[in-house]
């Protein structure tokens, strides 16, 4: 890659920054939208039309089917610029809305939705311009700080000290004067986590054991129809079953005449 | 605010704002009557008056004069054939006022007149067809009654 077309990527993923976005919502964006005198003095026409893209097109209602085209993809969306993908999610929202209201009128009339997968494919669409933001946001946090720039997240205990997946949010005070934060800790120590907690593992041991079980059980069945079945496929199929040790047992033997 | 995460807003800092809201809105029929300028909504759970008042101003550059919400009860029923309890979720719904002058009637999607009663027929054309061929294949054993179909050349 160049100089020049790596500064041009640089150019292209700074927009993505939040503040540098403000400035450019601020100098297009708003101007379109901005909420002055003249929305007041709109006609009430207007108001009603604008109301109406609430709804699908006219042509469209009472139909079975309604033609559309495909969702945006990946691709596609990676080589929009900023602005164009910021305009391209309204577009996409009022889209979704416009289905939602449909759909919602439908259900309530008992009729069939038409073209139920056009929401499916605004929400893909939606999905896919999300993950080109967060992309480009990625790089240019990689490239300022060498952070990703997301949002933490890490496996830590619960309040029953089970393991689950946290991500790390902001609190007005640190954690060592947060009170309750404190009293949680404490909770913990008590007689009855402590119970709850040796049953809730006992839960999961007997899951365990039943899990080893059926899978001894299903390879002794595998054996005594197919004698000659290749074991290290086996094995490998079922790790936790020992078989050479299953081999000395009388269930594994089938019935028929051993070949000596 | 959209549902997604933003950080802490502290006293100084720059004011936060959402750049790919998520939130949806879709116009509902009104139960009740109600006057022709205000549109009952409903919206995500999460939006609050504000949300919904930025909202209809910014994206769909509507002059909103007001808007209440409120959180409805979703429905709770018997199953009918096992009997169990069971119950919709909650929704909220937004009430938006605009200029008295405003005149905005639902509208009626599903006419009954005879265009869906055509479209129906439509639908039946097979089945119809169908019948006819079954129909003259049976006319076929008409005088020799109580005959199979296949007893013929």
């Amino acid at each position: 890659m160049s100089f020049y077309s790596f500064l041009n990527v640089a150019k292209r993923v700074t927009i993505s920054c939040p503040h540098l976005c403000r400035r450019i919502l601020l100098n297009n964006h708003v101007k379109e939208i901005n909420v002055g005198k003249h929305l007041f003095s709109s006609k009430p026409e207007d108001v009603t039309t604008k109301l109406m893209g609430f709804f699908d097109n006219k042509k469209n209602w009472g139909e079975n089917e309604v033609k559309h085209g495909r969702n945006w993809t990946l691709p596609e969306l990676r080589i929009k610029s900023n602005q164009d993908l910021h305009k391209l999610w309204f577009v996409l929202l009022k889209e979704r809305n416009m289905l939602l209201t449909m759909e919602h009128e439908c259900k309530r009339d008992h009729r069939l939705f038409p073209s139920p997968e056009r929401l499916d494919k605004v929400k893909i669409s939606m999905e896919n311009l999300e993950t080109v933001v967060k992309e480009r946001n990625k790089a240019y946090h990689e490239l300022e700080t060498g952070e990703t720039g997301q949002r933490p997240e890490e496996v830590r205990p619960n309040l029953f000290q089970i393991p689950e997946r946290y991500r790390s949010k902001e609190y007005p005070l640190p954690a060592h004067l947060n009170k309750d934060f404190t009293v949680r800790k404490l909770l913990v120590k008590r007689r009855i986590f402590r119970d709850f907690l040796r049953k809730y593992r006992e839960q999961d041991l007997i899951a365990k054991k039943r899990a080893r079980n059926r899978d001894r059980n299903e390879v002794i069945h595998l054996l005594k129809r197919n004698p000659d079945l290749d074991k290290q496929m086996l094995q490998e199929k079922y790790p936790t079953v020992d078989i050479p040790m299953l081999e000395k047992k009388d269930k594994f033997r089938g019935h028929y005449v051993p070949k000596l | 605010m959209s549902t997604r995460w933003y950080p802490i807003w502290q006293k100084g800092n720059p004011q936060l704002r959402v750049f790919l809201p998520n939130f949806w809105m879709k116009i509902v029929k009104p139960e009740h009557r109600q006057p022709k300028h205000v549109v009952t909504f409903n919206v995500s759970m999460e939006m609050t008056v504000h949300d919904v008042r930025n909202y209809l101003r910014q994206i769909y550059n509507l002059p909103v004069i007001d808007v209440r919400t409120r959180i409805a009860l979703g429905p709770t029923e018997a199953d009918k054939t096992q009997g169990y309890i069971k119950k919709a979720d909650d929704y909220k719904l937004a009430y938006v006022i605009f200029p008295r002058d405003v005149k905005f009637e639902f509208p009626d999607i599903f006419p009954s007149d005879s265009e869906t009663k055509k479209q129906l027929r439509e639908d039946e054309k097979p089945l119809e067809e169908s019948k006819g061929t079954f129909r003259k294949f049976l006319s076929r054993s008409k005088n020799r009654r109580g005959l199979p179909g296949w007893y013929s050349i």
